[in-house]
C-alpha cells in the first residue's frame, strides 16, 4: 500500500468518526461552554481584568478631526486619544498599551455593555439617560471638553439666526445627541426642517460642502476642526446660537466602579496638574522636589510619595506621575491636539481651568 | 437588435475588426455612441492627471496597504502578498507537472496559516495585536479565511441537506434558507455587537475573528446552494456504480461526489467568493478598519477634508483589479479542470 | 444505517441541538441581565424622538417608535421596488445588447458588466452620492423642460422630486444589479438551442420576429430563477442604504439600536421584516413562473 493511499484511508476513517461522533462533540462542546459559564468568576472587576491583560481596549471614534482620527503613521491622534493613553498609563503603567477600536456612534454603549472594549472615549455626550441605571447604564469620568452645539452655514447664503432655517435641509450625523436635540430645537420653535443624516462627520461635511443642506450641525468643536480644513475657511460661519450643552467625557460600564474611580481620578489628576503647573517636562523634577521636602504635604499626596491615595483606587501610588510623564497635563494635551499651533485651532473659552475662567476643576486629592 | 448572434465565441479583437469593417446601417449609432464613450473616457482622464489632487492617496500608500501594522514589520504583510502572487501566477501560468498540480491546493490552504502566522507573529516574530492589522491586508487575510473556513462548511451543508436523516436535513435547509435571506450587513452587525452577547461571560473573540466568523455564516449557506446544485447535476447511476464496487457512504461521498459536484459549481462559487471580496468593504460601516474603514480614517486627518472623490475612485480601482485577478485565476481554474477531465 | 440506530441519532440529535440552543440562550439570559439591557417590546410604544428627511406617510418624531420602522420598511419597500423594474428594464437592454451582433455594442456591455461587478456596491453607493449627484452643484445636469430634471436636488419627474440620496441609491441597486440580470438574460437567451435560430431564419421570419416572438418565450422560464435570486439580493443590498444617508429599515434600526440599546429586539424584528420581504418576492416570482407555464410553451 503507498503511502497516499494510508493517508487517505486514514482521513477516511478520521472523518467517519468525527461524523459519528460529531454529535457528542457538539454536546462536549456545550458542557465546555456551560462550565465556562459557571466557573467564570463574575466577581473579577473589569480593572483587574485590564492589568492582568496588560493592555486597555479604549472605543474612540477615529474619524473626529482634532480628537481622533489615523495619522500617516498609522498611530492614532487627537485629545479622545491622549485621554485613553492617561488612562492606560495610570491603570497599566504604560500609555502604549492601548487598543484603540473605532466605532459607530450606533455600537458604541453596546459595545461597552457587552464587554467588548473596556471605556469610551469618544466624543460623548454625558446626559442622564446614558449614565443612569435605567438608561444606557454607563458611569461617566468628569468632563474633559465641555462643548456645545452649533450650526455652521455659508456666508453667502445670508442666514445669521436659526429661525431663517426653516424648511431648509440641515445635514446631521446619526445616533448622536446632536440629532435629538436639533430636534428638540426645531420643534420648540416650530419650525419644519428636513435632516439629512449620515453616518459620520466626514460625510456629514460632504453633504454640507456639496450643497445638499443649507446647514451642517455638529458641536462646535467639530464644525471649528471641519472648517479649519475647509479651502476657503472664511466662507462658512458658526452661528452664535447654541442648540444645546455638550460636555464631553469618557465613560465605562455603570457596574464597574473601580473602573470608574479610577478613570475619574485620572482625569482629575490630568486637570490638578494643570492647576499647580505640574508638566511633562518638571514632572521629574516635581518628584525630586516632593521627595526631598517632607513639608510639602499635599504635593507628596498628589504623587504619590505617601499616602497611598492610588491604592485606595486600585492603582499604583504614583500613578499621577505615570499619567504625567506619558501625556502631560490637560492643558498640554489641549494644545497638542486643539490648542493654536495645531491643525484645527479652537479656543480653550470653556476649557480653561478654574482660575482662568473655565470650568475644569479638581477636587483635592486627599 | 434584430442581428442576433448566438455565436459568442468570436474573441474581441476580431469583433472589432468587424465592426471596423463593416457596413451596417447601424454603423452611425455605433459612431456617435463611440463619441460619447471617447468624450467620457477623455474627461475623465484630463481630471485624473490634471484635475484632482493625488497626495490623499500617494502619501498614505502604507496606510491603505497594511492600516497601523508596524512599518518595521511591514515586511511580513508584503512577504505573505508575494507568497499569494507567487502561487496564482503558479497556479495560471505554472509548468504542467502532475505532482505540482495535485500539491498546489495544499498551497492555496497553506497561505491562510502562513498569512495568519505573519501577521500575528510568535514562533520568532514578534506578536502584532489584531488592532494592527487593517487595510487592503486585513481586507484580503478576511476573505481568505472565510473562503478556507466557508468552502469545507458549505459542502457539508449541502450533504446534509441531502442527508436521509430527517432533522439534519430540516435543519440545514432551515440554516441556508434564513442566511440567504437575511443581508450581509445584518449578519455582520450580529457578529460584531450580538456575538459577545451569546458567548460565556468572560469568554471574548477577537473582532477580526468575529468578522471572519460573520462572513463564513454568510457565505457558506451560499455555497452550499451551489454545491447542492453541482450535486444534483451528478447522474444517481454514478452512486449506483460506487456502491457496486463496494465503496461506503463516506467513500462515495469524498471520492465521486464532491469533485464532480465541486467542478459543476466551481463558477458560481467563484463568483460567490469574488462577492465577499467586495463585501468585505461594509465592516467598514460596523467600525473595522480594512481598506475602505481605513480611508475613512484617512479622510478625517484635517488635512485631507473633503478630497473624498480621489479616495473613492482609487477605492474603486483597487477592488475592481482585485476581484479582476480573482475572476481571471477562477477562469483559468475551469479550462484547466475541463481538460483535466480525462475521459 | 439501521432503523433503530437513525432513530436514537435522531432522539441524540434533538438534544444536543436543543442543549446546543439552551447554552447559547441561557448565556444571552445572563448577559442581559448582567448589562441590564433586557428583553422586551415594551419601548416599540414609545415615542421616536427623531425625525426623518423622506416618509412616504406622516410621520412626525412624537410618533411611536413602530411607526418609524414602519415607515422604514416603506422606505426600503419603495426603493426595492423602484429599483427592481429599473435594473431588469437596464439588464434586459444590456443583455440584449450583449447577445446582439453589433460587435461595438457587444464590447462595451461587456466591459460594463466587468467594471459594474468587480467593483463593491458600497463604494459605487458612495460614488453615485458623492460624486455622482452631490457633485453636480446647483446646476441641472441633464434637463428637459418641466417633465425630466437631474440636479444635485435629485431628479425631478413630472413635478415628483425624489431626493438624491433615493435617485443614488436607486441608480446604484439598479445598475449594480443590471449588471447581474444582463448575465442571467444572456445565459438564458443562449440557453435556446442554435437549431430554433435556424429553423425561424429557414422559415423565413425576420430577425427581430423570430427573436422576440420564438427566442424570448423558450429562453422565458429559463430567466426565472436567476431573476429570482437577483431581486433577492437587490433587497438585501439595499440595506447599504445607511452609507449615503437613506432611511431604510436598516438605518432606522441603527438609530433606534443607539436611543435604546435594545440591539437583541432590533435584530429581530430586521430578521423577520427579511424574511417576509424575502418570501413576498419569492411568491411573486412563483406566480410570474407558474403564469409563464401555463401561458405557454
Amino acid at each position: 500500500m503507498t503511502c497516499a493511499l494510508k493517508l487517505r484511508k486514514f482521513i477516511v476513517n478520521l472523518l467517519k468518526n468525527m461524523i459519528n461522533r460529531f454529535f457528542f462533540g457538539i454536546a462536549a462542546f456545550g458542557l465546555l461552554l456551560t462550565s465556562c459559564a459557571s466557573n467564570q468568576n463574575k466577581n473579577i472587576s473589569r480593572l483587574s481584568l485590564i492589568q492582568k491583560r496588560d493592555e486597555l481596549i479604549c472605543g474612540v471614534s477615529g474619524k473626529i478631526p482634532g480628537f481622533s482620527f489615523i495619522e500617516r503613521d498609522g498611530s492614532y491622534k487627537g485629545l479622545d486619544v491622549d485621554i485613553c493613553k492617561a488612562f492606560a498609563a495610570a491603570i497599566i503603567g504604560d500609555s502604549e498599551k492601548v487598543q484603540f477600536r473605532p466605532l459607530t456612534a450606533a455600537e458604541r454603549f453596546l459595545a461597552i455593555k457587552t464587554g467588548d472594549i473596556d471605556l469610551l472615549s469618544r466624543n460623548t455626550t454625558l446626559t442622564l439617560s446614558r449614565d443612569s441605571f435605567g438608561g444606557n447604564g454607563l458611569t461617566f469620568a468628569p468632563v474633559v471638553f465641555h462643548d456645545g452645539q452649533g450650526l455652521m452655514v455659508k456666508k453667502n447664503s445670508g442666514i445669521e439666526s436659526i429661525q431663517e432655517l426653516a424648511n431648509k435641509s440641515i445635514c446631521v450625523g446619526s445616533g448622536t445627541t446632536t440629532e435629538q436635540n436639533i430636534n428638540d430645537t426645531f420643534e420648540s420653535l416650530s419650525l419644519p426642517y428636513t435632516p439629512i443624516k449620515y453616518q459620520d462627520l466626514n460625510q456629514v461635511v460632504a453633504g454640507y460642502l456639496q450643497g445638499r443642506c443649507q446647514a451642517m450641525t455638529s458641536d462646535r468643536s467639530q464644525l471649528a476642526a471641519a472648517r479649519s480644513g475647509f479651502k476657503n475657511s472664511k466662507d462658512h460661519i458658526i452661528l452664535d446660537d447654541v442648540l444645546s450643552k455638550e460636555p464631553l467625557a469618557p465613560a465605562s460600564d455603570g457596574s464597574e466602579q473601580k473602573l470608574a474611580d479610577a478613570m475619574r481620578w485620572t482625569v482629575f489628576a490630568l486637570i490638578a496638574a494643570e492647576e499647580q503647573g505640574i508638566t511633562q517636562s518638571n514632572i521629574a523634577d516635581k518628584v525630586q522636589l516632593a521627595t526631598n521636602n517632607p513639608q510639602l504635604k499635599s504635593l507628596r499626596r498628589f504623587l504619590g510619595v505617601d499616602g497611598g491615595l492610588g491604592e485606595k483606587i486600585g492603582l499604583s501610588n504614583n500613578f499621577v506621575v505615570n499619567v504625567i510623564k506619558a501625556t502631560g497635563n490637560y492643558g498640554e494635551i489641549y494644545d497638542r491636539n486643539l490648542g493654536r499651533d495645531s491643525d484645527v485651532p479652537i479656543p480653550r473659552g470653556l476649557n480653561e481651568i478654574y482660575s482662568k475662567g473655565g470650568l475644569h476643576i479638581s477636587p483635592p486629592f486627599n | 437588435m434584430n442581428n442576433i448572434n448566438p455565436n459568442l465565441n468570436t474573441n474581441s479583437f476580431q469583433k472589432l475588426k468587424k465592426f471596423l469593417l463593416s457596413k451596417s446601417k447601424y454603423n452611425f449609432c455605433n459612431f456617435i455612441f463611440f463619441v460619447i464613450l471617447i468624450s467620457l473616457i477623455f474627461n475623465l482622464l484630463t481630471w485624473i492627471f490634471i484635475n484632482s489632487n493625488w497626495k490623499v492617496v500617494t502619501s498614505n500608500l502604507n496606510l491603505y496597504a497594511f492600516g497601523s501594522f508596524p512599518i518595521d514589520q511591514q515586511w511580513r504583510p508584503t512577504l505573505w502578498f508575494f507568497s499569494l502572487l507567487s502561487i496564482t501566477f503558479i497556479t495560471v501560468y505554472g509548468p504542467k507537472w502532475n505532482w505540482l498540480r495535485k500539491n498546489l491546493i495544499f498551497g492555496w490552504i497553506g497561505t491562510v496559516p502562513l498569512g495568519i502566522y505573519l501577521l500575528n507573529g510568535g514562533l520568532g516574530l514578534n506578536p502584532v495585536m489584531t488592532r494592527h492589522w487593517g487595510g487592503l491586508t486585513l481586507t484580503i487575510l478576511i476573505t481568505s479565511c472565510s473562503i478556507l473556513f466557508s468552502l469545507p462548511i458549505g459542502i457539508l451543508l449541502a450533504l446534509c441537506r441531502r442527508s436521509s436523516i430527517f432533522l439534519i436535513q430540516k435543519l440545514c435547509s432551515f440554516y441556508i434558507d434564513v442566511m440567504r435571506a437575511v443581508p450581509l450587513i445584518a449578519v455582520l452587525f450580529f457578529g460584531q455587537l450580538l456575538i459577545p452577547l451569546f458567548l460565556p461571560v468572560g469568554l471574548e473573540i477577537d473582532r477580526v475573528w468575529r468578522a471572519i466568523i460573520a462572513f463564513t455564516f454568510f457565505v457558506s449557506a451560499y455555497i452550499a446552494e451551489d454545491i447542492r446544485g453541482g450535486l444534483q447535476s451528478i447522474p444517481n447511476n454514478q452512486i449506483e456504480a460506487a456502491k457496486s464496487l463496494g465503496l461506503n457512504k463516506y467513500q462515495i461521498n469524498i471520492f465521486i461526489l464532491i469533485p464532480q459536484a465541486l467542478r459543476v459549481a466551481l463558477p458560481a462559487i467563484t463568483n460567490h467568493l469574488i462577492g465577499l471580496f467586495q463585501n468585505t468593504s461594509l465592516m467598514s460601516i460596523l467600525g473595522l478598519m480594512e481598506l475602505l474603514g481605513v480611508s475613512r480614517s484617512i479622510l478625517a486627518n484635517p488635512e485631507y477634508i473633503g478630497q473624498y472623490i480621489e479616495v473613492y475612485i482609487w477605492l474603486a480601482s483597487v477592488y475592481w483589479l482585485f476581484c479582476t485577478i480573482m475572476a481571471f485565476v477562477s477562469k483559468k481554474l475551469e479550462q484547466k479542470m475541463t481538460i483535466n477531465k480525462g475521459y | 444505517m439501521s432503523k433503530n440506530k437513525k432513530k436514537f441519532f435522531q432522539i441524540l440529535l434533538v438534544f444536543a441541538f436543543l442543549g446546543f440552543l439552551g447554552i447559547l440562550i441561557n448565556n444571552l439570559i445572563i448577559n442581559l441581565a448582567r448589562t441590564g439591557l433586557g428583553f422586551n417590546f415594551n419601548w416599540l410604544t414609545k415615542p421616536a424622538s427623531f425625525s426623518l428627511a423622506e416618509h412616504p406617510l406622516p410621520y412626525s418624531p412624537s410618533d411611536s417608535y413602530a411607526w418609524a420602522l414602519f415607515i422604514g420598511w416603506m422606505n426600503s419597500l419603495k426603493v426595492i421596488i423602484s429599483s427592481l423594474v429599473l435594473a431588469t428594464c437596464i439588464g434586459t437592454l444590456i443583455g440584449f445588447l450583449r447577445v446582439g451582433k453589433n460587435s461595438f455594442f457587444s464590447i462595451i456591455t461587456a466591459g460594463y458588466i466587468t467594471v459594474i461587478r468587480q467593483t463593491p456596491l458600497l463604494i459605487q453607493l458612495m460614488c453615485w452620492y458623492f460624486v455622482g449627484f452631490l457633485n453636480m452643484r446647483n446646476n441641472s445636469f441633464l434637463s428637459i423642460s418641466n417633465i425630466f430634471n437631474i440636479s444635485n436636488k435629485g431628479i425631478e419627474l413630472f413635478g415628483l422630486n425624489l431626493s438624491p440620496e433615493f435617485s443614488a441609491l436607486l441608480f446604484g441597486l439598479s445598475i449594480f444589479s443590471s449588471a447581474f440580470i444582463a448575465e442571467v438574460i444572456r445565459g438564458g437567451i443562449q440557453s435556446v438551442p442554435l437549431g430554433q435560430w435556424e429553423a425561424f431564419r429557414s422559415l423565413g421570419i425576420s430577425e427581430k420576429q423570430g427573436f422576440f416572438k420564438i427566442i424570448i418565450p423558450q429562453a422565458l422560464p429559463a430567466f426565472i430563477p436567476g431573476l429570482t435570486s437577483q431581486y433577492l439580493n437587490l433587497a438585501k443590498n439595499s440595506t447599504l442604504a445607511i452609507a449615503i444617508g437613506y432611511s431604510d429599515i436598516y438605518a432606522i434600526n441603527d438609530t433606534i439600536i443607539n436611543q435604546t440599546g435594545r440591539a437583541v429586539e432590533c435584530f429581530i424584528i430586521l430578521l423577520c421584516s427579511f424574511l417576509i420581504l424575502n418570501l413576498l418576492i419569492t411568491k411573486v416570482m412563483g406566480i410570474i413562473d407558474k403564469s409563464i407555464m401555463k401561458s405557454g410553451i
